[in-house]
């Protein structure tokens, strides 16, 4: 299994844009900024999505493909919260020289663990600058994770956080949210 | 993130690809309606309508508050702009990207306060303002002097940037709507959060 | 009568005296303070008054519309009890959107007709206000709606059974974009802003309503979030309508 972290959150580039975005059809979800082609898209293979509060409880999961082996929710709680206090250790034990900020300005923040692979999947973690983390579970030869899993953060943007009667940390059960993802990571 | 040149033209390219469009006078008559109720609702002790505005400041500022926990999100995820280094990014960040993308106007970043010994701040001046396009303060002798009309700005930044460990105080010192020539706000760094403790909820 | 006037008010002003004066005599100006400050310098004047009315309406973000919106949304819930008190408190949030709303729209018809204002243009299209009813169905879901949401209405029908019921269809309230309703209120739809607005509308255009209403439509598998504006006007109304009508108003 190989771990791959990152030091510095800031040097993460801007994704480039994106000539074949998806505009809303009929129902009212707009798909942005995937900067996958078409093609790519078809090939996916994505498993699962995980969404951690900035505390650790597990407050989303959700699979996405068929014939997947089954967890029980018990399992899904301890998976995430063993994760977020491993990544907690990813983020401050770290062999890298610890960088100085100038005076008056703020340590730049490390990242911990941002994906984990083995011959059958990849983890793909994000963790936003708010503290939440998204993990996405794909096949190994997925392309592309880490636009991806941005792509889910910008949908639990728009659909979690500007829903009225969502009460923020908790677990997320919101329609929208769901149709948004099922019409962006499930294929036919 | 480094220039604010560059933090003008991702304002820009979010404004234009990302962000869908209403027409303005809806956001601003909406407003509008939310001040006029808190106006009805919020009134002095022993009083049946004589309004306590620095009660309706108050709630403007918390209910910024709320939408800044939230907005947070849209705005990094569509935005992208990664962790800031300084405060002073931070000014240009808010301004040009943040203010850009959710009003389409870009408030000018002046009177920097960065002198050693002294807390970081900076003032926002708002040649523009979507919340307040069709007001004129009721005529109770009191408004112009006490209600901050567009003060749920001021929680909506203090919210936001609690969420990415910025602890911060933000009020306005001027507006035209009290007969001032500007429309100023005043934003000031408090301290970094550095343990990732989560904030208190309110 | 005259001394109960005297009381309250400040003493009437010295009785003007022409003949012993060379200039008329200036009045004491009067206790009205206007509410509206003036910036005390600038090259230019930042008021509302110097702003012109039919300058086309900048945009603005849908989702700080949607902030603004989900906080009136909870500040109510937070003040209601049933689902039906929150739908009255948006109505009520929205009516006066619609009051003005509709001399906006006007104002911004008559200055873009041709001839500009009082513009010898078939009503509607002049600025005038709508005077019969099918007019004002018309204005609300297409002037009404393309001036808030930028596109007209989706559907206009007028009830099967009662003549004074009209209804107004949207497939997809621009207001309910990010707003997922919790399933143990699935009743409530949070358009009622808007049907508030268009109460609004009705009414200052002196169609009074019995109120405008917003419900789902149901069994929709395209449009999950269908929305019917149910307009139901006052019996007067109607009367006059009818009245119009025979005496052959024509249109």
């Amino acid at each position: 299994m190989q771990v791959r972290t990152g030091v510095c959150g800031g040097a993460r580039q801007p994704e480039a844009s994106h000539p074949n975005r998806y505009r809303r059809r009929a129902s009212p979800v707009r798909l942005h900024a995937t900067g996958l082609r078409v093609s790519e898209v078809a090939a996916m293979v994505v498993f699962a999505l995980l969404i951690i509060n900035k505390a650790g409880g597990l407050i989303f999961n959700r699979t996405f493909a068929p014939g997947l082996q089954k967890l029980d929710s018990n399992d899904y709680l301890i998976l995430a919260g063993t994760f977020h206090g491993i990544h907690a250790i990813s983020r401050t034990i770290s062999p890298a020289p610890p960088v100085q900020p100038l005076p008056g300005n703020r340590r730049p923040p490390t990242t911990g663990i941002e994906s984990m692979e083995s011959s059958h999947f990849r983890l793909t973690c994000f963790q936003t600058p708010t503290g939440v983390k998204f993990l996405l579970f794909t096949s190994p030869e997925q392309p592309n994770t880490d636009a991806v899993v941005r792509r889910c953060y910008e949908i639990y943007g728009e659909f979690v956080m500007k829903n009225p009667f969502y009460s923020l940390e908790m677990p997320v059960r919101v329609e929208k949210f769901d149709r948004a993802l099922g019409a962006y990571l499930v294929r036919p | 993130m480094a220039s604010s040149s560059k933090a003008a033209r991702l304002g820009e390219e979010v404004w234009k690809s990302r962000v869908d469009k209403i027409n303005a006078e809806v956001l601003t008559l909406t407003y509008g309606t939310i001040v006029a109720q808190l106006c009805r609702d919020l009134t002095l002790p022993a009083t049946a309508n004589k309004t306590d505005y620095a009660a309706v400041n108050a709630e403007l500022d918390r209910m910024g508050y709320n939408i800044g926990l939230r907005l947070i999100e849209d705005f990094l995820a569509k935005s992208n702009t990664g962790t800031c280094s300084s405060f002073r990014e931070t000014a240009e960040v808010i301004s040009k990207v943040g203010f850009k993308m959710f009003l389409n106007v870009v408030p000018q970043v002046t009177n920097w306060q960065g002198v050693e010994g002294k807390p970081q701040a900076f003032g926002l001046v708002f040649e523009e303002n979507p919340l307040a396009e069709f007001v004129e303060y009721p005529d109770d002798g009191r408004a112009q002097d006490e209600l901050w009309y567009s003060n749920i700005l001021c929680g909506v930044i203090r919210g936001a940037l609690e969420m990415v460990q910025m602890q911060i105080e933000a009020h306005f010192v001027t507006d035209v709507l009290r007969g001032n020539d500007t429309t100023e706000m005043r934003v000031t760094l408090v301290r970094y959060i550095e343990d990732e403790m989560p904030p208190d909820d309110e | 009568m005259p001394a109960a006037t005297t009381t309250t008010a400040a003493p009437p002003p010295p009785p003007l005296d022409f003949k012993n004066s060379d200039t008329i005599p200036v009045l004491p100006p009067s206790k009205h303070q206007p509410s509206l400050r003036y910036p005390s310098s600038g090259s230019h004047r930042k008021t509302i008054y110097d702003r012109s009315l039919s300058r086309p309406p900048s945009a603005t973000s849908l989702p700080a519309f949607a902030y603004l919106f989900n906080t009136l949304i909870t500040y109510h819930h937070a003040k209601s009890g049933s689902v039906s008190d929150i739908e009255t408190r948006l109505n009520r949030a929205g009516y006066p959107i619609g009051v003005k709303m509709l001399d906006l729209l006007l104002y911004r018809q008559a200055a873009a007709a041709p001839g500009g204002f009082g513009g010898a243009g078939k009503s509607g299209a002049s600025g005038a206000r709508p005077t019969r009813l099918l007019e004002l169905l018309q204005f609300v879901h297409g002037t009404l709606w393309r001036g808030l949401f930028g596109r007209q209405a989706d559907a206009l029908e007028q009830s099967t059974t009662k003549k004074n019921e009209y209804m107004i269809v949207d497939n997809e309230p621009v207001v309910n974009t990010y707003v997922t309703i919790p399933r143990e209120m699935s009743q409530l739809n949070c358009a009622a802003f808007v049907a508030g607005v268009v109460e609004g509308v009705c009414d200052a255009a002196g169609f009074g309503t019995e109120g405008v209403s917003a419900h789902w439509a149901e069994g929709e598998e395209m449009w999950p979030g269908k929305t019917i504006f149910l307009l139901r006007f006052r019996e007067e109304v109607m009367e006059r309508e009818e009245g119009l009508k025979a005496g052959g108003g024509g249109g």
